[in-house]
């Protein structure tokens, strides 16, 4: 068994980066938020400071670190309250995938990049018929001398306005069977024929989501991730543990958030001369949310590790029940912080309204709660699929 | 090339509640959360910044219990080079001089420095001293209480800001001691690839023996003053309520006439 405690340097770097989010503060962010701004000057300055790029290789200029560094930095800055939702895109999903799949000349163009946070980059798998069930993905790749001409469309894509370019999860006919086959592009954001119309979503969130569409988008040949199309479903299972390890630190996070607001509260409203927090009807269920986060956290840990040490198998168990788990208790923190703040829970001054909706995300996405439960009936108890 | 030594005290987080030990009442510091005193990230920040803006080197130096290694950690992972960590059981209790002894015999194990940075005050002895005591005992010039600094070849220059005399422009040859107050920066955030290197930094851990001084200097009981008895300050009461009836202001200037505030 290896050790519970996290390394020195995990700890400092969990320290620097609360410190460093609580410096623009839940305020700013909603704030931010409110207004349909984004958290540009926030982003930048983590950059800067390596914290978006602590899991890029080394001799791409990033941390050399690993995705439980990324995610203790994606945990701490939403704990902080300021939450960067495209961190579980870019750096997590897409700099994976490139750092793992893509050619050398992609990772020289974008992995210093990413080891300084000055790109972004959103990631569309999503179709309007193809969510839970990427089965059915229709977007569509067509060879035409060197270049590819994609056409599709995606839906709920985060943060593309912020992006440079988005990875697109496509489809393209194999050369020698003619079947449909995955293939992942690196499309532009400028790209012609490339377009993205808001969608209003009731999430109080500084990142916004986005419906795409390929109308004959012509990239050249290098927009492929990787030599060929033979190693795209590797790609998209490497994206898929650290998709769901920074998608359970980002509900881990805002779960602490929820239950240091509704903690400092308990402590000190008092309606009967005493705190409310000495009421256990109040404390109790505070209580087992405390409970709730440290076992997300701690499988988080484990599924960070699994994944360190090489075992994608081992970690996507683990990192599948960290998500599901975290989300969950994330919903319940939240929840519990408004019941527990009384009428101001639904103030806007103390900002728990706001976060109805953004924890209920971690339920939905990347992946549903229920695919996630499918997941461990089929893989952990070994029972029958139903669809 | 400015060889730095900045002086970083490891505190009790001032957002956390702090007590005095019931025994020896010395500061109890494992009631706190301990961290290192911010007014010393802003003296590592200036020491960080004068030698990015030419070449030098940064030794922290700190005087304290083991646990201290964290304050240094955080120095170092900020940007300084290396650091020295004077620490001894025997120095427990030891008052303003001795601790002055112990940093200024302690600098004297850097071959030579050109400027050392305090922070004006710590945030929990607030004795305000040290800097002072330690230009004396280093025969170096002292350019308190700073806001803004510059080294400029062999030379540095000091605006000093103190409520009582407003602002006073010092300069001074190198080597010195400087002490800088809140305002002179904003600290820096330790980076990734600073908290990864911090380990590998090199520490020189030094007993009071090592610095060629003797018990008998330091220590609660050859501290020149002691503490004979301490309380904890009585809580804050509710305060006055004065309701407004077109005379608040009148009743404001009542109250701080008597408080012989004006
Ligand atoms: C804020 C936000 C940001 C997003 N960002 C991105 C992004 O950046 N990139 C991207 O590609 N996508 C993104 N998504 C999309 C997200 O990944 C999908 O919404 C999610 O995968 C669910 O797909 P769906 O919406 O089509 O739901 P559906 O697949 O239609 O599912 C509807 C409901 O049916 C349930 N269900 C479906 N199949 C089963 C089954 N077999 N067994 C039991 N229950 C089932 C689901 O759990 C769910 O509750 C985002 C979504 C949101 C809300
Ligand atoms: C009742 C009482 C009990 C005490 N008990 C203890 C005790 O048990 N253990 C203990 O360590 N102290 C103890 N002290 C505190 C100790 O005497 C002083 O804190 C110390 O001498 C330095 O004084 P200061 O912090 O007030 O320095 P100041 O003059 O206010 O500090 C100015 C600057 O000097 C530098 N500096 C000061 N101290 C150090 C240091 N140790 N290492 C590196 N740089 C430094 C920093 O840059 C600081 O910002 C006690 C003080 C009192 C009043």
């Amino acid at each position: 068994m290896n050790n519970f405690t996290e390394t020195e340097e995990r700890q400092a770097l969990r320290k620097a980066v609360y410190d460093f989010g609580s410096k623009y503060g839940h305020e700013y962010y909603l704030k931010i938020a409110r207004e349909g701004g984004h958290t540009n000057e926030l982003w930048d300055e983590a950059g800067k400071l390596g914290y978006m790029g602590v899991a890029v290789p080394e001799e791409y200029d990033g941390g050399g670190g690993g995705i439980g560094d990324l995610a203790a930095v994606c945990e701490e800055l939403c704990a902080a309250g300021t939450p960067l939702l495209l961190m579980v895109v870019s750096p997590a999903i897409c700099g994976t995938v490139i750092a793992r799949y893509g050619t050398e000349e992609q990772k020289q163009h974008w992995l210093p990049r990413f080891a300084t946070g000055e790109v972004r980059m959103a990631f569309a798998i999503t179709e309007p018929d193809a969510g839970s069930n990427s089965h059915k993905i229709t977007t569509t790749a067509r060879q035409d001398g060197d270049d590819w001409v994609l056409n599709g469309q995606k839906v709920f894509i985060s943060g593309v306005d912020e992006a440079e370019a988005v990875l697109v999860v496509g489809r393209t006919e194999d050369a020698k069977t003619g079947k449909l086959k995955p293939a992942l592009f690196i499309v532009p954001t400028d790209a012609p024929g490339f377009e993205a119309q808001d969608i209003p979503m009731d999430i109080v969130s500084a990142d916004k989501q986005f419906t795409l569409f390929f109308d004959n988008v012509r990239l050249p040949a290098n927009a492929l991730v990787g030599e060929s199309t033979d190693t795209a479903l590797l790609q998209l299972f490497a994206g898929l543990n650290p998709e769901r390890i920074m998608g359970a630190a980002f509900s881990l996070g805002l779960a602490r958030l929820a239950l240091n607001k509704a903690t400092e509260y308990a402590k000190t409203r008092n309606v009967w001369g005493a705190p409310i927090g000495s009421h256990q009807g109040i404390a109790h269920p505070l209580a087992q949310i405390k409970v709730e986060i440290e076992l997300a956290k701690l499988m988080t840990q484990k599924a960070a590790a699994l994944y360190e040490a090489g075992d994608d198998m081992g970690a996507g168990e683990a990192a599948n029940m960290a998500k599901y788990a975290a989300a969950e208790a994330a919903v319940h923190a939240v929840d519990q912080a408004v019941h527990t703040h009384g009428g101001n829970g639904l103030a806007t001054e103390y900002g728990l309204g706001a976060m109805i909706a953004a924890v209920r995300v971690g339920r939905i996405a990347p992946v549903s709660r229920e695919m996630i439960l499918n997941f461990v009936a089929q893989h952990s108890l070994d029972l029958p699929k139903s669809y | 090339m400015t060889n730095i030594v900045v002086l970083v005290k490891q505190v009790p987080d001032t957002y956390s509640e702090r007590k005095l030990a019931e025994t020896d009442h010395t500061l109890d510091r494992e009631s706190a959360d301990a961290v290192l005193d911010e007014i010393n990230e802003r003296a590592v920040e200036e020491a960080l910044k004068i030698k990015e803006a030419g070449e030098g080197e940064v030794t922290v130096l700190c005087v304290g219990p083991d646990r201290a290694t964290d304050a240094i950690r955080k120095a170092l992972s900020m940007g300084a080079d290396k650091a020295i960590h004077v620490s001894d059981e025997a120095l427990h209790g030891s008052d303003i001089l001795a601790t002055a002894k112990v940093i200024a015999a302690a600098i004297g194990k850097v071959e030579g420095v050109d400027l050392v940075i305090a922070g004006n005050e710590s945030s929990d002895g607030g004795a305000g001293a040290v800097p002072a005591l330690l230009a004396e005992l280093l025969g170096m010039p002292q350019l308190t209480y700073a806001h803004h600094v510059s080294v400029e070849g062999s030379a540095i220059k000091v605006d000093r800001e103190t409520a009582d005399e407003g602002i006073t422009h010092l300069e001074a040859n190198l080597p010195a001691v400087v002490s800088v107050t809140e305002k002179i920066n904003e600290p820096r955030y330790p980076s990734f690839k600073g908290i990864m290197a911090a380990k590998k930094k090199p520490v020189e851990t030094l007993t009071v023996a090592d610095l060629g001084l003797d018990a008998g200097e330091v220590g609660l009981d050859n501290a020149w003053s002691t503490v004979s008895e301490a309380a904890p300050k009585p809580p804050r009461t509710a305060g006055e309520k004065v309701e407004d009836d077109g005379d608040g202001g009148t009743k404001i200037a009542e109250y701080l006439v008597g408080q012989k505030l004006i």
